[in-house]
């Protein structure tokens, strides 16, 4: 039916695993990013390719209750990334992806913490998933 | 003074000169450029022993601050920046005229104006009255300070005097920092009256500034409100505040402070503070500084590199929700965090160490319904986990995870009740799993194709010890992210145990046409349901709910994103909807967000709003917005409200109307208005939007 | 003193005898003109003009040649010279009679550091002043007098 591995022998994505090298994370955020990027994209070995990634989050509050508590909150996160040919140090592949991961907010404030923190990571892990699918689905590209 | 001697280069069809004289006679297409000043004109006669030029127009003179002047006669010095010209018009930054029937040029700085309009309008024949025009006896500019100072200055409107002032100093479109008056706005708001806001700005300096706006209403609420901001060599500060002396509220005065800091300090850390005060609840929402219903004033510290983050948090929380007593919240929270991440020469793959602190307090000492409400807790984790993946020949990955989790806990003033006591404890969560992904592509004519399935084996303890009181991880989420987790509880106290298959296929298809859809669908098997979440969780059972996310983006304009969790009767216990759509002429973002009602999670009933903003531009100049909450449980309207906004290349008016329905002790439902007209062509922030700038027909 | 402009310092007396000397010279009797070529210098009290080719036509009544210079015109990398102030071009035509010079072709005139450039630059040696044309393009010196 047309579907072949993508990191099979022949495949558009064979030898890509460990061949990226992702830029030095800074926060906390690019840092799960990174941790989540290299358990997919593997570990950098012989790295060909580098990738920056420029994230840009936001946090929005919704569900307002009928005495104007914020019940929900969505975390809104959009990266964009670049590959470049280390060697080269020239573009390879240009890609945006963006998602958002929700938490809710109780009256309880440790309770409240721990599902914000958790968004934000799962939001990182999220993102650095889409970064590989956008990679694998366009990996004919270079 | 000898003035430096400066050479001139000019160009034009014909020089004529006489002896003698030293006189040179310079005419058709004359062009002279000098130090940086061109100037061009139909011809000029230049007098060497007395160093001027007589210039006969049309005159065209352009210097080196983007000034453009315009004029028809004009006798200038030999350096062209100082000297008369007659019925001329001078264009600041392409953007502010000063038209006069004469302007005079000394020490090349000062341009004085007589009788003269200041507009950046475009005026079109066919219409010649800009929108808004200042005339005034005289105005000088001062190149050197770059304001514009105006002598008994009339603002017209549509021809209309609308404002008389004596004085009046602006600055130039130059200026990006200047002290004076921001452009005010009228507030009207149904429990304070109609006020009008005038914002002072001051320059501290080249690193700091500070706004204070007064702000009286016609109910006799006086605010001032001020905003102070510095930026330091490693770092930056903001403060934001408010004094009010109303009679809305029994205090004599209410204030609110939020300040936040970042510094970088040094070996690669970060420090970050924020600190949140406010005198009473309902001061932040009635005056629309924030819709915050709990303040959390924080410091923490931090460094992240590739393989290693180190962080720390303390947080003291105040809620101003009604019916929150804070002695009995943990109101001080602190945490600290150590995370090293190799791959082990030994086995291979990667490897994460986390060790990890973590306290929170409660004021209260006396606990009579047994129901936590003084325990104060402190928490050490560690934690180990391995992960090696294999890829095999044909495309198949295999990879092995084993992860092992260490929490301690000591309990001060645990609950009365020894059933319930949750007193010290140490729980030890160990993982082990085997996950199988072959992501397979199609590279279609019209589109590519990505299907990955994905299915993990996870073995973990098989019963619940009961001895830790969950307090981190009553508010957990199914996702897209978190279906290949150990655990999908937020937090420590309640790990997720048992044997249970994860399986998860994601479908991406890619047109080149450039529509983007993807496909997530994901579900649980468990071996038998420990019980440990909540029916809204759609984790409950041995079988999960399903999990269905879905994306869908056209090009840059459209993007849609939707997860549901649902049983198999299709009765939803979570789905959660964003969509935002852009075009030129109009914007449109959507959420909707349907929850099923759970009391462990604080929430008694079913949660079910949807929410828009839209703006639609319905002409050049035009744009009609609006936004809607609505809240579908208890049918309802929570906020709504409207905006009609005016703008071309000289003036900006934005007029919104807002009710807001919620009620609560502290503050009631309330509609909000609010106009403001900004004038562009003083200082550098213009209004932006040279689409707006308006075209003159025929 | 203010940083002098002035282009007029061509002004001069076209009474006075020329003189010119050159490596060749042929004479046409019938025309009553004569060739000098190579190197050619002719002098007039201050001024010179050298040039590489200079045809003089002398006045001529009712028919004789009188020995009176009527017109020198002088072409190839033309020089004309007169104290601070020089003028080149590709030709120069000087009516002694009518005291005025014409030179065409790439004039540039400069006096001092002042420098007038154009197509043609016609100058009445009596009056000193000119009238340069075609595109022209002057660098001069301006302040210095406040």
């Amino acid at each position: 039916c047309g579907f072949e591995p993508v990191y099979g022998t022949g495949g558009s994505a064979e030898g890509l695993r460990g061949s990226i090298l992702v830029d030095e994370p800074t926060t906390q955020d690019s840092f799960n990013l990174v941790a989540q990027l290299e358990k997919r994209l593997g570990r950098a070995q012989a790295p060909v390719y580098g990738m920056s990634v420029t994230l840009k989050v936001e946090e929005k509050g919704l569900a307002i209750s009928g005495s104007n508590d914020i019940t929900r909150y969505n975390v809104l996160g959009i990266a964009v990334y670049v590959l470049r040919n280390l060697g080269s140090d020239e573009q390879v592949y240009k890609g945006t992806v963006n998602t958002f991961t929700a938490y809710s907010a109780s009256a309880q404030p440790v309770a409240t913490l721990a599902a914000k923190r958790d968004a934000s990571e799962r939001l990182m892990t999220a993102l650095a998933d889409k970064i590989t699918t956008d990679l694998l689905i366009n990996s004919g590209k270079f | 003074q000898q003035q430096a001697v400066e050479t001139a280069s000019l160009v034009a069809d014909s020089v004529v000169f006489a002896s003698g004289t030293q006189e040179l006679r310079a005419s058709g297409n004359v062009e002279i450029l000098q130090n940086g000043v061109r100037l061009r004109a139909q011809s000029i006669s230049y007098n060497g022993a007395t160093d001027t030029l007589v210039v006969t127009g049309p005159i065209y003179i352009i210097d080196k601050t983007d000034t453009l002047i315009v004029a028809d006669f004009a006798q200038l010095s030999g350096d062209l920046r100082d000297g008369v010209l007659k019925s001329a018009r001078v264009v600041y930054a392409r953007q502010l005229q000063v038209a006069a029937a004469e302007i005079r040029r000394t020490e090349g700085r000062y341009t004085q104006f007589y009788k003269t309009i200041a507009s950046s309008c475009h005026i079109c024949e066919s219409d010649p009255v800009p929108l808004w025009e200042i005339r005034s006896k005289r105005v000088v500019h001062d190149a050197t300070e770059r304001q514009i100072y105006f002598d008994e200055a009339t603002l017209r409107v549509l021809g209309v005097p609308v404002f008389y002032t004596p004085y009046l100093r602006l600055p130039d479109p130059s200026v990006k920092r200047s002290n004076g008056f921001l452009f005010p706005e009228l507030r009207s708001n149904g429990d304070l009256g109609v006020g009008l806001r005038t914002p002072y700005f001051f320059t501290l300096g080249d690193h700091a500034d500070l706004t204070l706006t007064p702000w009286v209403t016609s109910k006799g609420a006086r605010t001032l409100e001020a905003r102070y901001r510095q930026k330091f060599a490693k770092g930056e500060i903001e403060l934001n505040g408010a004094v009010t002396d109303d009679n809305v509220s029994n205090l004599d005065a209410r204030s609110y402070l939020f300040a936040d800091g970042t510094f970088a300090l040094g070996r690669g850390f970060t420090g970050k503070f924020d600190v949140e005060l406010v005198s009473d609840p309902g001061y932040l929402l009635l005056y629309g500084y924030s819709d915050k219903d709990i303040l959390d004033s924080a410091i923490s510290v931090d460094r992240a590199r590739r393989d290693e983050y180190i962080g720390a948090e303390l947080i003291h929380y105040k809620s101003l929700r009604d019916g929150d007593d804070n002695r009995t919240l943990p109101t001080l929270v602190g945490d600290a965090t150590y995370i090293k991440r190799f791959s082990p020469s030994s086995l291979g793959g990667i490897a994460t160490l986390t060790a990890q602190t973590h306290g929170h307090y409660r004021r209260a000492d006396a606990d009579p319904t047994s129901a936590g409400l003084s325990r104060d807790v402190v928490r050490i984790s560690t934690s180990a986990e391995w992960r090696r993946d294999w890829l095999w020949s044909n495309g198949m990955m295999v990879a092995a995870e084993g992860a092992i989790f260490i929490d301690g806990y000591k309990i001060r003033q645990p609950r009365a009740n020894p059933t319930l006591a949750f007193d010290d404890t140490v729980e030890v969560t160990p993982y082990a799993a085997i996950e199988w992904r072959w992501p397979m592509l199609r590279q279609g004519a019209r589109a590519n194709h990505l299907l990955e399935p994905v299915v993990q084996l996870v073995l973990s303890k098989n019963s619940v010890s009961g001895e830790v009181d969950n307090e981190d991880s009553l508010l957990v989420e199914f996702d897209e992210a978190n279906i290949f987790e150990f655990s999908r509880a937020p937090g420590v106290d309640n790990r997720e145990l048992g044997n249970r298959l994860n399986l998860g296929l994601t479908y991406t298809r890619e047109s080149h046409s450039g529509w983007k859809l993807g496909l997530t669908v994901g579900r649980i098997l468990r071996r038998d349901d420990l019980n440990q979440f909540s029916n809204s969780t759609g984790l409950t059972g041995s079988k999960s709910d399903w999990l269905v996310a879905a994306q869908l983006k056209v090009g840059e304009s459209f993007d849609l994103i939707n997860r549901a969790i649902f049983d198999d009767e299709f009765s939803f216990a979570r789905n959660e909807m964003r969509m935002g759509w852009t075009t030129d002429t109009f914007q449109l973002a959507s959420t909707f967000a349907w929850l099923e009602a759970d009391v462990a999670e604080g929430r008694p009933t079913d949660t079910s709003e949807l929410a828009f903003e839209g703006a639609y531009r319905v002409s050049r100049h035009w744009t009609l917005s609006s936004e809607l909450r609505y809240d579908f449980v208890n049918d309802r309207t929570t906020e709504a409200g409207l905006g009609i906004s005016y703008q071309n290349e000289c003036a900006k008016m934005d007029l919104s109307v807002s009710r807001r329905f919620t009620t609560s002790t502290s503050v009631s439902p309330t509609t909000d208005l609010s106009l403001s007209v900004q004038l562009a062509g003083f200082g550098a922030r213009g209004i932006g939007g040279g689409s707006f700038a308006r075209q003159c027909n025929g | 003193q203010g940083a002098s402009v002035a282009f007029g310092g061509l002004k001069h007396d076209a009474s006075q005898p020329v003189e010119i000397t050159a490596d060749e010279l042929t004479v046409d009797q019938a025309t009553g003109s004569a060739v000098f070529t190579g190197n050619v210098v002719a002098g007039q009290g201050e001024m010179r003009l050298s040039a590489g080719r200079v045809q003089v036509q002398y006045a001529t009544e009712n028919g004789q040649a009188t020995g009176r210079i009527d017109q020198l015109v002088a072409t190839g990398n033309v020089t004309l010279v007169n104290g601070a102030e020089a003028a080149e071009a590709e030709k120069a035509v000087y009516s002694v009679g009518g005291a005025q010079i014409v030179m065409t072709g790439n004039v540039i005139l400069t006096q001092g550091i002042n420098a007038l450039s154009g197509e043609k630059l016609t100058v009445d040696l009596t009056s000193g002043s000119g009238r340069m044309e075609g595109r022209v393009r002057t660098i001069f010196q301006t302040g210095g007098n406040k």
